[in-house]
């Protein structure tokens, strides 16, 4: 356990000096809010840069509380799962390629505590990140739009992080029997972009398709109930993150001999 | 015995690197890995290590392991090892030493001896990123220690240092004779000669030659007779060929020099040839084999 204890405080310090607890934190925030605060103030900005013509008939679209909440979650699912990638990319394979990886595996360490301290890590610092991002944006949203209880940004908050967990695992286990960052990546985005070649062809069969969580988030925030197709799709994620993670460990068992 | 191993072979695609090795090591002893580049030297430290697996074979540390992590037992220096940059050199090796399942406490203290110990206390602080080269073998032959292992394996320890940072290493190394087990593999044969009691000699792949350094001495250095002459003219060197126990004669600038098989027969037969042959002996030697003509004969055969 104590070894356990090492590895994660490692992780921890080495995201700490590469000031990824800092700067991971403030980019979410700003990915979380910057649409529902362009969106409430579109009117506003387009007339101080001049304003629409005389006579122009603009509607703009009615924007409810859920609708902006959706905004933060899908510019998260863009560029906060890419900068999960990029960072993560490289949390075993960058080792390995280096080489310090030697010299931390001929220690009495267990391979499956390695990982696991580094897939844990990762998840603290994702979602520690994700959480503080979504409070600011529902802080806006009360603030700009209507009230969102704080029960369903709870429960938005847990099951999206099911989703972050698992690009996390999924990135992990790529790392798992690599040494070249760069192929992690492109690996992992390549397995997302299948994945929602796959949703898009099949949605109406596969309701419980992992890339549907977003919609079925939506429809929770918008009808204020658990659906079926939620709990079912976030049993699979978190039977996914286990699966990845335990493959992981016989992967790179496997590939450090 | 701390370490048997038997047959090993490993295997890369069709290339045999190392191919039915069998030794033992003798605990206290510190033995040499010596071969040409290619010989299979790092592969061999590297299954010893646990690092890659042995395509057959076995290694047995039975003596002090039965049933626990090996890996408790032995460290391990890489032939270029890489630390993480962001951290101190302190920092790293209570880092390894935790890792190795000391408490908070034994690690730093551990750590503080042996940054002494290898001349880099000063620098503890610093970044490794900011290491120089020389420091960071310092560092790894630290960190190969932190945790007290039986057996350490250090994989071309001094080959990148310059001369005064090899004589201060394999200085070091010397000392720790007395404490463990040290199986380093060079391909300088000088260092070898310098600190350790046992060397095994590999050559693509397989084990040529092994034992005491001592024992290896004996069996070849006698076999070695030189002869100088002066003025070196007319002396009939094919007469030497037809001598008992000499085996073969290589003329140079100076003279011969003679393999031969028995030290003593040849001695005085050769003699008795001189004076019968008045010879203009200069220099009348019994050869000292440097480890070096040992390696070469070694591979010629």
């Amino acid at each position: 356990m104590s070894v356990f204890v090492t590895l994660l405080k490692k992780e921890c310090l080495e995201s700490w000096r590469q000031f990824s607890w800092f700067w991971v934190p403030i980019v979410f925030i700003l990915l979380a809010i910057m649409d529902p605060l362009t969106t409430y103030y579109m009117p506003t900005l387009l007339d101080a840069v001049g304003g629409l013509p005389e006579g122009t008939i603009f509607e703009m679209p009615d924007v409810t509380a859920a609708d902006a909440m959706m905004m933060s979650l899908s510019q998260m699912s863009m560029f906060g799962v890419l900068i999960i990638i990029l960072l993560t990319m490289g949390t075993i394979s960058g080792e390995r390629k280096s080489g310090v990886a030697e010299l931390i595996l001929v220690k009495p360490v267990n391979h499956s505590l390695y990982i696991t301290a580094k897939w844990l890590a990762k998840l603290i610092l994702f979602l520690s990140s994700f959480i503080i991002a979504m409070l600011s944006s529902w802080y806006y949203i009360n603030l700009l739009f209507d009230t969102i209880t704080f029960t369903d940004w709870f429960y938005m908050v847990v099951f999206y992080s099911l989703w972050i967990g698992f690009v996390v695992s999924l990135t992990i286990f790529y790392n798992s029997f690599s040494n070249k960052p760069g192929l992690v990546a492109a690996k992992t985005v390549g397995t997302l972009v299948m994945m929602a070649l796959v949703n898009s062809i099949l949605f109406h069969r596969l309701p419980w398709f992992p890339n549907n969580l977003s919609t079925h988030i939506g429809q929770m925030l918008n009808e204020g109930r658990l659906s079926q197709e939620l709990w079912a799709t976030a049993i699979i994620l978190a039977l996914l993150n286990g699966l990845l993670l335990f493959c992981s460990f016989a992967t790179f068992r496997k590939s450090t001999h | 015995m701390p370490l048997q191993v038997k047959q090993l072979t490993k295997t890369f695609d069709q290339h045999r690197a190392v191919d039915q090795i069998s030794f033992s090591l003798t605990p206290g002893n510190c033995i040499a890995l010596l071969g040409a580049n290619g010989a299979g030297k790092t592969t061999t430290l590297r299954m010893l290590s646990g690092l890659l697996k042995p395509s057959s074979g076995s290694i047995s540390f039975n003596a002090f392991a039965q049933g626990k992590d090996i890996r408790a037992f032995i460290g391990y220096l890489p032939q270029y090892p890489v630390f993480h940059n962001w951290m101190s050199g302190r920092e790293f090796l209570i880092y390894v030493g935790e890792l190795g399942h000391l408490s908070k406490e034994q690690a730093t203290k551990r750590a503080d001896q042996l940054l002494e110990r290898v001349g880099i206390a000063e620098q503890k602080n610093k970044r490794i990123g900011k290491y120089s080269g020389g420091m960071k073998q310092r560092l790894g032959i630290a960190q190969a220690l932190i945790h007290k292992p039986k057996l350490i394996m250090l994989d071309e320890p001094v080959s990148s240092l310059d001369p005064i940072g090899r004589r201060e290493i394999l200085s070091l190394l010397a000392d720790l004779k007395d404490e463990i087990t040290i199986l380093f593999s060079t391909h300088i044969l000088n260092d070898a000669e310098a600190i350790s009691d046992e060397i095994i000699l590999m050559h693509k792949g397989k084990i040529i030659e092994q034992g005491l350094l001592s024992h290896l001495r004996e069996k070849y250095q006698t076999r070695k007779i030189e002869l100088h002459f002066k003025p070196f003219d007319h002396v009939e060197i094919p007469k030497l060929d037809k001598l008992p126990s000499v085996l073969e004669v290589t003329p140079h600038q100076e003279g011969v020099t003679c393999l031969v098989e028995n030290t003593e027969i040849a001695r005085q037969a050769i003699l008795e040839l001189a004076i019968e042959q008045h010879w203009p002996l200069s220099l009348f030697s019994i050869g000292k084999m440097t480890l070096e003509d040992m390696f070469m004969e070694v591979i010629d055969k």
